[in-house]
């Protein structure tokens, strides 16, 4: 290959965006995370055409493992529509000419910031989750070089430690997302800042989750069937966020993660798709009976 | 496939756009040609390529139009410009004594070896808004040194080749080799020849080897630079001494490949540089007190704030050897795509996150009232 050729090919752009070389650093680095769940494995971190914490790392995932005939969907707050959801969604269809879609159980990759889809996700789905901080001990350690001590030894015992305190001060973990926890019975990792409500779903789960944190130069994983024990002792249970007596404005859903609705005393999904969908099926007595068509919460939100 | 139900936030976003895009592109004035920006913003020019570590006047000159002038948004675009072209090749190692000076002060003494040159600095420009006068019709100006780019040319092969030369005053001798014949400083260089450690595959973290600091610093935005400088000298967590500068230079440094056939090198242009040396006051109790030693500053364009802070820091960070979190500061805080982006990603929704800790909130609340009434739960 002469230079000119190889100038050429570049000027052409590559599929996914970055160029092969990098997408196989990427995926080196997501195959040790694999080997290693909850592992942090540093990754040399491109420079995206998105903001470092606006999704770099999940994009950076998502680009290298993404391949002609997989089906994108991309979620921000388990909205599709959110708009950087939709940003980072025609970054990856314009850069690989990928289907994308909104139904969760159609997707083969389902990019997220902060959520799990409501829908069991199946063996040939990849979650790649957007981590703003990756490192799930920084509350109580922030010295790199101790942290890696602290992980290599599992010497665990500071967060531990601030559990308990949290505990003895407050009358409960107060811990809200992000919830630490312990992957396979060796690393504690950093659940992103996805909600407790989600947390019970990386256990033992049929799918792949994929975490990446671009500004951190970190990514790591939790393959299928894999432990991950949410932090918390023998006599005080782990909560996941329960309101008493809050369902869905919209589809009437008490067990999902729902999102209040200010001044209305009310709460909407916070998964639009699953939502939508579960208006669609459900039969048109109950649809009339509940006067709410729209898709959209301000529509909700005027009428209640 | 729902895509309707992701429609809203994609036409937001075109819209946001297309705002952009009308205020930018709009106006009553000409538009903003690149020669205008190289040549009349040739500073802003220079800061964007050195923090976007790419010399590429033209291209940084398109991203600071784009960006409408925002320094930051404009080494994002470069860099990520820069994240998709593939590496050609591999530049040879050129020795910073081939610097060719257009400016070149050395604080450390009235009379250096070598010039004392002050070129084109703003230091003794009186600070006073100009409002009255036009600026001088086109043709009239100096050209910048970004005009002149040496051709590509073919060079001997010879290690000595373009060294420098005695006697030449574009090449002058260092403070640093003076110091050095004196036994002044203490000599950190090593025989071995390590490769430098590239940040932009490898990440960095604490412990890093000195060409990582290096390297981190040169890409580190300047206002972070200055700030961890100053907040190091006035600041409540740390204290590092003011330097007496050895070397400021500002000057054009060759870039040379090997020739794919022949092997020797080829000399394909130029990039400008400002370089400092440090000269640092050892006075540790552990440390070889009848000695100085050296913090070296180099990045690329005209910035010479950037550089001093770079010196200052790389020797400080040298010093302190892992005792204090200055290292970490500087490996992981200067970036400033980094802090900015993270910064500004506040600006996302963020409203399954405060449900959450709404939630909690409720959660302590709750569990307030049974301990207040002395039940346990």
């Amino acid at each position: 290959m002469t230079v000119r050729e190889l100038a050429a090919s570049a000027a052409l752009g590559e599929f996914a965006h970055l160029d092969e070389q990098s997408k196989r650093e990427i995926r080196c680095a997501l195959l040790t995370a694999v080997a290693v769940p909850g592992y942090q494995v540093p990754f040399a971190s491109r420079e995206m055409p998105v903001a470092r914490g606006w999704g770099s790392g999940g994009l950076q995932v998502t680009l290298a493992v993404i391949g002609p005939d997989d089906t994108v969907k991309v979620i921000d707050q388990g909205d599709d529509a959110g708009v950087n959801a939709a940003n980072l969604r025609r970054l990856i269809v314009a850069s690989t000419g990928v289907a994308d879609t909104t139904d969760a159980r159609e997707a083969s990759i389902i990019q997220t910031r902060h959520r799990i889809p409501e829908d069991p996700l199946g063996p040939d789905q990849v979650l790649v989750l957007q981590v703003p901080v990756p490192e799930p001990l920084r509350a109580v350690e922030r010295d790199m070089r101790e942290l890696r001590r602290m992980h290599a030894e599992a010497d665990y015992s500071a967060i531990w430690l601030s559990l308990y305190e949290d505990l003895v001060r407050n009358g409960v973990i107060t811990q809200s997302t992000g919830y630490p926890v312990l992957v396979g019975g060796r690393y504690v990792m950093a659940t992103t800042p996805i909600p407790r409500w989600d947390v019970p779903k990386l256990h033992q789960a049929e799918f792949l989750s994929l975490f990446g944190a671009g500004r951190e130069k970190r990514v790591y994983a939790v393959p299928p069937h894999t432990n991950v024990e949410p932090l918390a002792f023998e006599d005080v249970a782990f909560q996941v966020e329960r309101t008493e007596g809050a369902s869905c404005l919209l589809c009437g859903a008490v067990d999902a993660y729902l999102v209040e609705v200010p001044g209305r005393e009310g709460w909407i999904c916070s998964d639009t798709d699953w939502c939508t969908r579960r208006r669609a099926d459900e039969s048109p007595d109950v649809r009339a009976g509940r006067q709410l068509a729209s898709v959209s919460p301000e529509a909700a939100d005027a009428r209640v | 496939m729902g895509y309707a139900a992701a429609r809203g936030g994609l036409d937001a976003i075109l819209a946001a756009e297309e705002l952009m895009r009308a205020k930018r592109d709009g106006g009553s004035s000409p538009a903003l040609g690149i020669d205008q920006v190289t040549e009349r913003l040739n500073l802003a020019v220079d800061r964007v390529m050195g923090e976007a570590a790419l010399w590429a006047p033209q291209l940084a000159a398109v991203a600071l139009r784009q960006a409408e002038g925002d320094l930051i948004e404009a080494a994002h675009l470069l860099r990520a410009y820069r994240s998709t072209r593939p590496r050609l090749a591999r530049a040879l190692t050129v020795h910073a004594d081939e610097l060719e000076i257009l400016r070149r002060i050395v604080p450390a003494y009235r009379v250096p070896p070598g010039p004392q040159l002050l070129g084109r600095t703003l230091d003794y420009v009186g600070r006073l808004l100009d409002v009255g006068t036009a600026p001088a019709a086109p043709g009239q100006a100096n050209p910048t040194p970004t005009a002149a780019a040496p051709a590509v040319r073919e060079e001997s092969g010879d290690p000595a080749d373009g060294g420098p030369a005695d006697g030449d005053p574009r090449r002058p001798g260092r403070l640093l080799d003076l110091l050095r014949s004196q036994g002044m400083v203490r000599d950190r260089r090593r025989p071995d020849d390590p490769e430098p450690h590239d940040v932009t595959r490898d990440p960095v973290r604490p412990g890093a080897p000195r060409s990582a600091r290096l390297s981190v610093m040169a890409r580190a935005e300047t206002g972070a630079l200055v700030n961890l400088w100053y907040r190091n000298i006035l600041g409540p967590d740390g204290y590092i001494h003011e330097v007496t500068l050895g070397e400021v230079r500002h000057g054009r440094l060759p870039v040379r490949v090997a020739h794919p056939v022949t092997g020797r090198p080829v000399c394909l242009g130029s990039v400008r540089v400002t370089e400092v040396e440090a000269i640092e006051d050892l006075d540790g109790s552990a440390e070889e007190r009848g000695l100085f030693d050296v913090g070296y500053g180099l990045c690329l364009g005209h910035n010479e704030r950037k550089a001093i802070a770079m010196a200052n820091l790389d020797i400080a960070v040298e010093r302190d050897g892992g005792r204090s979190p200055l290292e970490q500061s500087v490996l992981m805080t200067t970036d400033g795509l980094d802090a900015s982006g993270f910064l500004e990603h506040l600006k996302l929704p963020h409203y399954v996150t405060f449900r959450s800790m709404v939630e909690r909130k409720a959660a302590i609340r709750a569990a307030a009232r049974p301990r207040a009434a002395g039940v346990s739960k």
